[in-house]
């Protein structure tokens, strides 16, 4: 389980990464050319926003993986463990349940795409720039079944992501403050 | 009812620790298949890719981007280098220089924590050397990275105008004022605090050592004269200006200063990458939950609900800012701006509220409400560093919570302060 999830880490952040350099190169490209050439480049508002949609759905299942989401674990974390654990697990199942659902729902919006394409670039179509919502969603699902045991025991010990992202965040500084 | 029943079903999900975003869609899809059965499925997933290709957010990950470029090409150190020579003299000084360099650089990298954790780990433990109190220090770096959020370039800032459909470049241009005021307003009570603690000096001021500090960082310091003058000039959009901020960073931080780290840069650019996600994904469910509240008309009847009851600009501007102020104690900005925009902005118009005078009293509401526990990310990682308790640090920190409020009321009621060097160049 923690090497699959390293692994699917580790892919993720490569596509996520990858997705945000070609938006970077695309918009400093599209500059260039209007100022530099005097000439625009007419697909390039739609195609910067379909890499920003796919950015979206690629790096919201990193952020499931570490689960990094914004949340409010305030009232969660007062709890005794057995309420606690309980609304763990009823929390879980409402992420599944929207996840599952829009999986579906995406797929099948999918196939009533076949043949558009976008509008400005007649050759891409529309079923790839849109099956990010199919494919984030079936990942977010992925993502957040390897990061279940890790979030259980953080919630058995009562701490929040949010307080390991903290004393991460400041270790790191330290360490760099130090150089 | 159908209304009410949503928010206490956002509420519920929320109270169990369900993810902000997970809870929007799932009473959103809720709501929408008890109206329109599975077709409102179909139409959920459609407005989920919809709701995250909004053009004017493409600045949120490069805006991140360059401030990832920053952090790990030694341009950061340089500007805390210069901001040192220029404040150090006074008494206090540290606490100073705090001030003036979490007003250059705070809110650049989309992570308060991640930027409150690298100013503070700096000068932190410098003030606590120098014999300034740990809740003071504390106190002092967490508000003013909290101002920061209403200079440009600012997160919230891009996210409110993009959600409100208003000019983000004017957003940042009604920002400069309150911001610089708000920075004197802290830099004066530092010095207060400085005299009734008989706090240090640092080294005495000296000319040619500003020079050399201001010839070290003067790439550094160029880099938001280029980018916000392009921005501000009508040259760029405020995209276009992200874009143009990643490459000046590039060039400056790889070619100039040669200090640009490849596997440091891999990381900030995972942890920019994961924060843009975890706000777009706000974004886009919030566009289904949008869609269903239009629907059902909550935001048109909340309006005029409202304004049945009282035109009262002045009225109207209290009330949402009490809502604001409880709201950003329990949610993070960006969930609470995505939640609250949508909904109270046929009200804004409908009282004739500017929406860029709102978008500043929106956003320093926010700041606040990153000083307040119990969620308050950005005091929490200030108190850590300075291994100081919260509650003892937030006994201090309310005099510069006081400075905050004292701003909001001052651009809430005196709509010249944010607004006239937006009327002088825009309108």
């Amino acid at each position: 389980m923690a090497l699959a999830a390293r692994i699917l880490h580790r892919v993720l952040e490569v596509i996520t990464i990858g997705l945000l350099v070609l938006l970077a190169v695309l918009v400093i490209t599209a500059v260039t050319f209007r100022y530099g050439l005097n000439a625009s480049l007419p697909w390039y508002d739609e195609v910067a926003s379909v890499l920003l949609a796919w950015i979206t759905y690629y790096g919201a299942a990193l952020a499931a993986l570490r689960r990094g989401h914004l949340g409010f674990s305030g009232l969660v974390l007062s709890l005794p463990p057995l309420p606690r654990q309980a609304l763990f697990v009823l929390a879980e199942v409402v992420v599944y349940a929207v996840f599952v659902s829009m999986a579906w729902a995406g797929w099948v919006v999918l196939q009533v795409m076949a043949g558009e394409t976008l509008v400005a670039l007649d050759w891409v179509p529309l079923q790839v720039t849109q099956s990010v919502v199919p494919i984030g969603c079936a990942l977010f699902i992925l993502a957040q079944i390897l990061s279940t045991p890790a979030a259980w025991a953080r919630s058995r010990a009562g701490r929040d992501a949010e307080a390991e992202e903290i004393e991460a965040e400041i270790a790191k500084a330290e360490r760099e403050a130090r150089r | 009812m159908t209304a009410v029943l949503i928010l206490i079903g956002l509420l519920a999900l929320i109270l169990i620790n369900v993810p902000i975003a997970v809870a929007i869609c799932a009473v959103a899809l809720l709501g929408m298949v008890a109206m329109n059965g599975e077709l409102g499925l179909y139409n959920a997933a459609l407005t989920l890719f919809d709701g995250a290709t909004s053009f004017p957010l493409i600045a949120i990950p490069l805006f991140i981007l360059a401030g990832a470029l920053m952090n790990t090409g030694g341009i950061s150190r340089r500007l805390i280098a210069f901001v040192s020579a220029l404040v150090g003299f006074a008494r206090g000084g540290l606490a100073m220089v705090n001030v003036g360099v979490s007003l250059f650089f705070a809110e650049i990298s989309g992570s308060a924590v991640a930027d409150v954790a690298a100013i503070g780990s700096v000068l932190i433990p410098a003030m606590k050397k120098r014999r300034y109190r740990p809740t003071f220090a504390a106190a002092v770096t967490s508000s003013s990275a909290s101002l920061a959020i209403i200079i440009p370039p600012s997160i919230p800032m891009i996210l409110y105008g993009a959600m409100a459909d208003t000019s983000i470049v004017q957003l940042f241009v009604a920002g400069i004022v309150p911001g610089l005021l708000g920075g004197f307003a802290m830099l004066c009570l530092c010095y207060w605090f400085a005299v009734r603690y008989d706090l240090p000096r640092e080294e005495a001021f000296s000319l040619p050592r500003l020079g050399a500090a201001a010839r070290e960082a003067f790439w550094a310091l160029l880099l938001p004269v280029i980018i916000l003058g392009g921005i501000f000039g009508g040259i760029v959009t405020a995209t276009e200006g992200a874009g143009l901020a990643v490459l000046a960073a590039l060039l400056i931080g790889g070619v100039i200063y040669r200090e640009l780290r490849l596997v440091e840069l891999y990381g900030a650019m995972i942890e920019g990458v994961t924060q843009t996600a975890v706000v777009m994904l706000l974004v886009a469910t919030s566009a289904v939950l949008g869609l269903h509240l239009t629907e059902i008309e909550l935001p048109q009847n909340l309006a005029r609900a409202i304004t049945e009851a009282t035109s009262n600009q002045y009225v109207v501007l209290i009330l949402l800012n009490i809502l604001l102020l409880v709201l950003g104690m329990f949610l993070h900005g960006a969930a609470a701006i995505i939640l609250v925009v949508p909904i109270v902005l046929p009200l804004i118009h409908a009282v004739g509220i500017d929406p860029v005078h709102f978008g500043i009293i929106l956003t320093l509401n926010l700041a606040i409400g990153q000083q307040t526990p119990p969620v308050a990310s950005v005091l929490v990682t200030a108190c850590s560093i300075a291994k100081t308790d919260i509650w003892a640090t937030t006994r201090t920190n309310l005099a510069f919570i006081v400075v905050l409020a004292v701003m909001v009321l001052l651009v809430t009621y005196v709509p010249a302060i944010p607004m006239t060097l937006v009327e002088h160049f825009y309108r």
